[in-house]
């Protein structure tokens, strides 16, 4: 985690400073970017960026220091140190026409195809554009051709024509994933980003964060490509359940006044991408692809229909014969899931008390093939509050019969991964699922639940850092959220 | 230097006779603070084209700062019309190679390094063989001379690449990435080759090492001007009657040099233009010369720099226009493709100087190109973006009108009036050359 928490500041010298005319501080040490972005000045950039090294290819920093005497010094922000009464200016004229020739310059050879580029929307060169240039093209001479549609990897293909040469993703690769995976080959502007002959960008397991980085369209996901603009789009903060980690991330899916009726109202309420969400507590500013890959989780085929023996029940009767069941239960036991909310766990153990004994069961374990534990994010727990889970219960034992003994009467399944089979013979079983399993229909009792991204809660992390998460989509009437389905179970209650 | 050129004068067993290695004796015995003193106090300049003051650059790097330190000897001459290392490399590979030995002494280095270009083959042989005989006899290697100091050094070639002679390219490149430039600051003599300081000199900088050492800097400071002491290799091509390598005093008339020491331009023509240190240097017309004298301060005032002694002349009836496409075309191909405004600069003045010599030049094509020099100009991360704007722009102010003509006319002010003779004419070589040509 060093690449990312911040390390505590010890109190450094501060430097006055001025830009454009402000008087500011700036720590010793820092550079003009990193003290204007403290000061909340935003100089415009495009390579540069707070947690990889300075490149300084980019040149949009550029800025003025004024001298007391003699010609004004222009140099890259990014690069250039404060120091004790430095006045900086950013808007100046001069400044203006640098800005605006190396905007002329970075859209000279790109091919401004705005319309069709899935970064449209969100791209800096865009926004730069209109900011810094306004000005068609200076250029007569047709522009130089490059490579569309190279594969980096199976997950993203890259534009050469749209590439801005920053270097954020080799960079990145070098310096944050470690897996230098990325170069840049040949020169001048036949320069090109390419995978290294010696690694696999496959085998990064970070590589989507190239998407993020990259500042125009040349980095696309092939997940996203042509699926969906991203002005149709909102984010909804949340939290990733792949590991204990816990990363913050934005879950992206449709607004709600732009939904499709004339496709498939299921588009309405699927990921359409996840990017992380800045948490310097927990993630920094990556996640895993495992994260980018929600989609594929939450989007299995859902259970949406309570049952009883396999036949389908109405959802409160299935909640009746539950509540019964546990009601008349002398020894009942709970395998509690490590993906429920702190809420949800709250409610579950308000609901049972003492009368049911829980165990924390492993809902996910670690898929073949999947990274156990790095030097960056991945966590070896596939499940995202077992931390939580078990401050409130025991942990499963691994042989399961020292936690169902014979007499057990009542087995509540709260989630995946748990065989019934393991149930001790004539113990009645109630499973509550978000997916479709061949063991809901052998449970006696089968209550629908919601998954992580139809409701709101935190979960809790490995570290102890919780985390909110925000509910995307609305949840079926034929299904329940988990803690109002425990207040209807509990055991206080008359059912 | 005065020796005969022959085919052993390379040779160590020969480059003792001429004084060889009795500087780096000297050196040994004296305080490394001392040597470093010396250089300084000889003025000595830097001659790959910046002319920094070497004994200012040693002098920064801290002896006792507990880090190592290196010592780069920059061979990699790739300024077109320059090719003085070379010459230096072929026919007295020691005379820098003990320089950089004394470089390192002062620096207390304990490896050197000398990156050669890789399209050297002699020069590289003959380095190499020189680095041999200076390991077998004692000059390098550990315990050097029985002082107790010792130093390695590396001779590594380069790839292929113009920029890798820019120091923190070529340091690059010696750490094995890709040769680009890096911002400063950090300086190289604070953070260079493996993030230790590094003094990178160019090959004829440290060949005049051993001669202050020799002679003291007082007896050096004779030479030359006073702002410029010493000497300057010039590597004279074009159009001129006896190109090749000349050794000048700092001080001596321009003039004189092109037209009575080389002869004049071929066939007696007259003196266009000159190309004063690469082409990265702007160019004087031939009356702009007049007067000056080949020393940093006079060719500054003159409006250009004396740049790497890659002089190139230029005869009249030269067409500029295809001139700068031919430069740019050279700065597009080499072009590290880093920075921005060098990056796609190169290749629009390129693109734009083709279609006026295809003739499809528009009147608004002049300002455009000057206006890509002036966005290049100190708006990159190294000085080559700088000074290919530069080498457009100076032929631009001189010879304005003949772009103008050729964009109207569409075809050259001067088409027909060059005729230069084959200069492999006389060659025994000259039919399988004409041959090869067709």
């Amino acid at each position: 985690m060093s690449e990312i928490t911040v390390a505590p500041v010890a109190a450094k010298k501060l430097l006055d400073f001025a830009i454009d005319g402000v008087a500011m501080q700036a720590e010793d040490g820092q550079t003009v970017i990193q003290a204007a972005r403290a000061n909340g000045v935003d100089i415009p950039h495009f390579c540069w960026h707070p947690q990889l090294s300075v490149p300084g290819n980019c040149r949009i920093c550029m800025v003025e220091i004024e001298q007391d005497s003699g010609d004004p010094w222009f140099d890259i922000a990014c690069n250039m140190p404060v120091t004790a009464g430095m006045r900086v200016l950013t808007k100046s004229e001069k400044i203006k026409t640098l800005n605006q020739d190396t905007m002329q310059f970075i859209t000279l050879n790109h091919p401004v195809d705005c319309g069709v580029c899935n970064k449209s929307g969100e791209c800096l060169l865009q926004d730069y554009h209109y900011e810094l240039n306004g000005a068609a093209s200076k250029s007569r001479d047709p522009k130089t051709h490059a490579t569309k549609f190279f594969p980096l990897s199976d997950r993203i293909i890259l534009d050469n024509e749209r590439c801005i040469m920053c270097t954020l993703c080799v960079r990145f690769t070098n310096e944050v994933s470690g897996s230098k995976a990325l170069g840049a080959v040949h020169r001048g502007d036949h320069a090109l980003i390419r995978p290294a002959e010696d690694a696999d960008f496959n085998l990064d397991v970070y590589s989507d964060n190239v998407i993020d980085l990259c500042p125009v369209g040349a980095l696309l996901s092939t997940e996203l490509m042509t699926h969906a603009r991203v002005w149709y789009l909102q984010a909804t903060k949340s939290v990733c359940p792949g590991c204990e980690r816990g990363c913050s991330i934005d879950v992206w899916h449709r607004k709600h006044e732009w939904k499709l009726n004339a496709l498939d109202p299921q588009l309405n309420t699927t990921i359409d991408r996840v990017t992380p969400h800045d948490n310097p507590e927990v993630n920094g500013l990556w996640v895993c692809n495992k994260a980018r890959d929600l989609a594929q989780l939450f989007e299995r085929p859902r259970a949406e229909q309570a049952m009883q023996h396999g036949a389908p029940v109405e959802l409160a009767v299935a909640i009746a014969a539950a509540a019964q069941l546990i009601a008349a239960a002398k020894k009942p036991v709970a395998m509690v899931s490590s993906w429920g909310s702190n809420e949800e766990l709250a409610a579950c153990h308000a609901a049972f008390g003492t009368k049911v004994s829980g165990f924390v069961k492993a809902d996910h374990l670690p898929r073949p093939g999947e990274v156990i534990e790095d030097h960056l994010l991945i966590k070896p727990d596939k499940n995202p509050n077992r931390k939580a889970a078990l401050a409130l219960y025991p942990a499963l034992p691994e042989r399961v019969s020292d936690a169902l003994p014979a007499d057990t009467d009542v087995v509540l399944v709260w989630g995946e991964g748990f065989d019934s089979a393991l149930v001790p013979s004539g113990a009645k079983v109630i499973r509550l699922d978000s997916y479709t399993h061949a063991a809901n229909a052998t449970a006696d009792v089968f209550i629908p639940i919601s998954v992580q991204t139809e409701r709101s809660g935190h979960y809790t992390n490995f570290a102890g850092v919780v985390t909110p998460f925000e509910a995307c989509f609305p949840v079926k009437p034929s299904i329940v959220h988990a803690a109002t389905l425990f207040a209807a179970l509990s055991t206080g209650s008359d059912a | 230097m005065n020796f005969p050129v022959t085919d052993t004068s390379h040779t160590l067993a020969e480059y003792r006779t001429r004084f060889g290695y009795q500087a780096l004796e000297k050196a040994l015995s004296m305080a490394p603070g001392d040597v470093t003193k010396e250089v300084a106090g000889a003025g000595l300049l830097g001659h790959g084209g910046a002319a920094f003051p070497a004994g200012r650059k040693w002098g920064v790097v801290k002896l006792d700062d507990g880090e190592p330190h290196y010592v780069c000897m920059n061979a990699d001459e790739g300024e077109p019309g320059t090719f003085k290392d070379r010459w230096l490399m072929e026919c007295v590979p020691h005379m820098s190679l003990e320089g950089l030995i004394i470089g390192s002494y002062a620096l207390q280095g304990r490896h050197a390094f000398i990156y050669i270009r890789g399209e050297f083959d002699l020069a590289h042989r003959r380095m190499a063989d020189a680095i041999e005989e200076a390991y077998t006899a004692g000059l390098l290697g550990e315990n050097i001379l029985g002082t107790g100091y010792s130093l390695d050094v590396v001779l590594y070639r380069g790839a292929g690449s113009y920029v890798c002679g820019e120091a923190s390219a070529m340091l690059a490149s010696l750490e094995g990435k890709k040769g680009w430039p890096r911002n400063r600051p950090p300086r190289l003599t604070v953070k260079g080759l493996y993030q230790k300081p590094t003094v990178v000199n160019n090959v004829e900088t440290l060949a005049n090492v051993p001669v202050i050492l020799r002679l003291g800097a007082a007896e050096f400071k004779k030479t030359g001007t006073p702002k410029s002491p010493g000497t300057q290799m010039i590597s004279i091509s074009g159009h001129i009657a006896k190109p090749g390598v000349y050794e000048i005093e700092y001080g001596y008339s321009w003039e004189k040099f092109i037209y009575e020491d080389c002869g004049g331009m071929q066939n007696g023509k007259a003196l266009k233009c000159i190309i004063p240190g690469g082409v990265s240097t702007k160019l004087l017309s031939a009356s702009e010369i007049a007067g000056v004298t080949l020393d940093h301060n006079s060719a500054v005032a003159a409006g250009s720099q004396v740049g790497s002694g890659g002089m190139i002349a230029i005869a009249e009836g030269t067409c500029m226009v295809r001139l700068a496409a031919v430069i740019q075309r050279f700065y597009h191909h080499e072009s590290c493709g880093q920075c921005t405004p060098c990056r796609q600069g190169m290749g629009w003045m390129e693109r734009i100087l083709n279609r006026i010599v295809a003739g499809g030049g528009r009147p608004e094509d002049i300002d455009q190109l000057y206006k890509i020099g002036e966005a290049n100009d100190g708006t990159t991360i190294c000085s080559l973006g700088d000074s290919a704007g530069y080498a457009c722009s100076a032929i631009l102010d001189h010879y304005r009108d003949e772009f103008e003509y050729y964009i109207q006319n569409g075809r050259s002010m001067y088409d027909g009036n060059l005729t230069v003779e084959d200069p492999f004419a006389d060659s025994p070589f000259a039919n399988s050359l004409a041959g090869a040509a067709s």
